[in-house]
């Protein structure tokens, strides 16, 4: 397998998609038909339950009185934003998605780093880091709450002494923690997958040329690693928008709303409100805030790299 | 989005033909500075598994001890009561196959998909093609929470129409994984799709390979690692799903999956933490040898790749 070889990308241009222009138009096509299914059946499946939302969110539905759906334009979403306890939701969810995602890709570029070399056991230590990504969320939520945070026989207050009572004194940190810890083996698997394509001769290279190692990494391997960490921040992103189980579980959105994120707002509004066109206005304000959230994670993690051209 | 739906960053053009390899000689002087690092990888690991350990330890503890004021960090008398607690529920056998069959079956579908989806996306060229990979993406940013009960309602009419696919059936919890996760498959797979030469392509075409002998024997090996990759991604997605196994089959027991056998165990005035730590040990076992297994192919083809 030549994979990785042919992985390097020989130029630069966007153009190089199709550096050969194919016979005719008709014929790549014709070519290209098996392909039609597949892409037609992705496209259903994944796009009817979207479409399927922004049209529940410009209703008025609510299941506890059945047969009241009817639609109300841009009512719901009138309704959520003059909602207190949706902004402050919406707030933590910023927050914990920027600081989890920035936190989750620089731990996670340090280990890929580190596995990134040939030692000893370098395939036990790195399963034992995948773990965290392997492991159900739901136990790995159970266990923080339980190992880690809990005032009386937790190991946070085993180490450093105290009775801190972690959930309740810093939720939102609390969850913090755990996404990190559960996200970080994600970001680690995609930045080694960038490391190990690298071309080894460059790295040589540029070596022999005399540059430190200091100077290899910033000006072969970051750029190299670049659409790795974009794709990593991103995905990264969607996901810990759409944190649940962490919130559900360790802290109830509590004290109060100050972890209600989001997602732990709308699962309230849905399974327990019944109220199906809020929470699909939310749901639809989620993915904007999403895209929002990502483009500015983006942007802010490739001026602190400093990776000129990783950003257009 | 526009910075990204582009994420081919211009790599420095390192294109240089590398027809061979092996491993580079490794330098004596980086001995020191190589220790020190070994040592900090296992210690993060370390730390980062500590949960893990607590998991199994938990499970293995007699039910005494699992919840003391004075946890001990090691056993001295493991059991299994736990998970013969775990193992008396009705039917966890049929549970764990159940789970098995959607995880597997979701595994091969939307690697079989996302391969010639992600080709299609990658290599077409029609008008519409940046905002369908904006979409994508976009329905994956949708919370899954606000997706539940419409996707209910969804399933429902569907099984009207093709039972197999219907409420309390395996085969919608197969299509709604595969609606959830095709997105991310996809993503994931254009980056090796598309680094892929075109230039292979027409050869393949000019020396008489029809299009599916492109597809299985050229493209499909060069793509693998990248369908390994995300083919982990999926099976956990599929396997440690709770919210639509418990939403999506409601009356018919013989059709739940594993995680629905935890709930047992869960009880609002006194959960059996040892039971439901049993459980999650069981539930990561496959996950893990999974990942073992296909971690091998991984560094496999990736150390391939160097020895040319």
């Amino acid at each position: 397998m030549t994979a990785v070889e042919l992985a390097l990308p020989t130029t630069t241009s966007q153009d190089r998609d199709h550096p050969v222009q194919p016979r005719s138009d008709r014929g790549a096509w014709k070519r290209r038909a098996p392909l039609l299914p597949a892409l037609v059946f992705t496209i259903a499946v994944t796009q009817v339950p979207f479409l399927l939302t922004v049209f529940y969110s410009f209703q008025s539905w609510n299941l506890v009185r059945p047969g009241s759906q009817h639609f109300v334009g841009l009512r719901n979403y009138v309704d959520v934003f003059a909602d207190s306890q949706f902004r402050g939701a919406m707030l933590n969810t910023v927050v914990l998605t920027v600081v989890c995602v920035l936190v989750a890709m620089l731990l996670g570029l340090g280990l890929a780093l580190l596995l990134d070399r040939a030692f000893l056991g370098r395939g036990v230590v790195r399963t034992l880091l995948i773990t965290p990504f392997l492991i159900l969320p739901a136990a790995g939520a159970l266990l923080w709450k339980t190992t880690m945070f809990d005032p009386t026989y937790g190991l946070l207050n085993f180490v450093l002494g105290g009775e801190t009572d972690w959930l309740s004194e810093f939720p939102l940190a609390s969850v913090m923690a755990q996404v990190v810890w559960q996200w970080t083996p994600f970001m680690m698997l995609l930045i080694l997958a960038g490391l190990q394509s690298q071309s080894k001769e460059v790295l040589e290279a540029a070596q022999v040329d005399g540059a430190g190692r200091w100077r290899t990494f910033a000006s072969i391997t970051l750029p190299q690693l670049s659409r790795f960490l974009q794709l990593a921040a991103l995905l990264g992103a969607i996901y810990v928008v759409n944190s649940f189980d962490a919130i559900f579980l360790m802290t109830q959105g509590g004290p109060g709303t100050a972890s209600t994120n989001l997602p732990y707002y709308i699962y309230q509004r849905a399974f327990e409100g019944f109220d199906i066109g809020q929470s699909s206005a939310m749901g639809v304000i989620v993915v904007i805030l999403t895209m929002i959230v990502s483009t500015f994670t983006l942007r802010l993690m490739f001026r602190a790299f400093d990776v000129s051209g990783g950003v257009r | 989005m526009s910075t990204v739906d582009t994420p081919a960053a211009p790599a420095p053009a390192l294109g240089v033909a590398r027809p061979s390899g092996g491993q580079p000689p490794r330098r004596r002087r980086r001995r020191r500075g190589s220790a020190r690092a070994d040592v900090l990888g296992l210690v993060c690991a370390a730390v980062i598994a500590f949960p893990l350990y607590w998991m199994v330890l938990s499970a293995v503890k007699p039910e005494g001890e699992v919840q003391s004021l004075n946890p001990r960090p090691w056993t001295l008398r493991p059991a299994l009561d736990s998970f013969q607690r775990l193992f008396s529920v009705n039917d966890f056998g049929r549970y764990f196959l159940n789970s098995v069959i959607v995880a597997v079956v979701v595994v091969v579908l939307s690697a079989g998909c996302a391969f010639l989806a992600a080709t299609a996306l990658t290599r077409f060229r029609f008008r519409l093609r940046g905002a369908l990979l904006v979409a994508l993406l976009v329905a994956q940013m949708i919370p899954v929470e606000s997706l539940t009960i419409p996707l209910f309602f969804l399933i429902r009419n569907l099984g009207d129409a093709v039972p197999p696919l219907g409420l309390n059936q395996l085969g919608a919890l197969v299509l709604v994984h595969l609606g959830l996760g095709l997105p991310f498959t996809i993503w994931m797979l254009r980056g090796f799709v598309r680094v892929v030469p075109e230039e292979l392509e027409e050869a393949a075409y000019l020396d008489g390979a029809s299009r599916w002998q492109f597809l299985t024997r050229i493209l499909f090996p060069l793509v693998a690692p990248g369908l390994v990759a995300t083919s982990v991604f999926s099976f956990i997605n599929a396997w440690n799903d709770f919210l639509f196994a418990k939403t999506l089959i409601i009356s018919a027991p013989e059709q739940q999956t594993l995680p629905m056998s935890l709930l047992v165990f869960m009880k609002v005035d006194q959960n059996d933490w040892g039971a439901i730590m049993a459980g999650s040990t069981i539930m990561t076992i496959p996950v893990l040898v999974f990942f073992l297994l296909v971690q091998r192919h991984l560094v496999a083809g990736t150390a391939g790749a160097v020895k040319g």
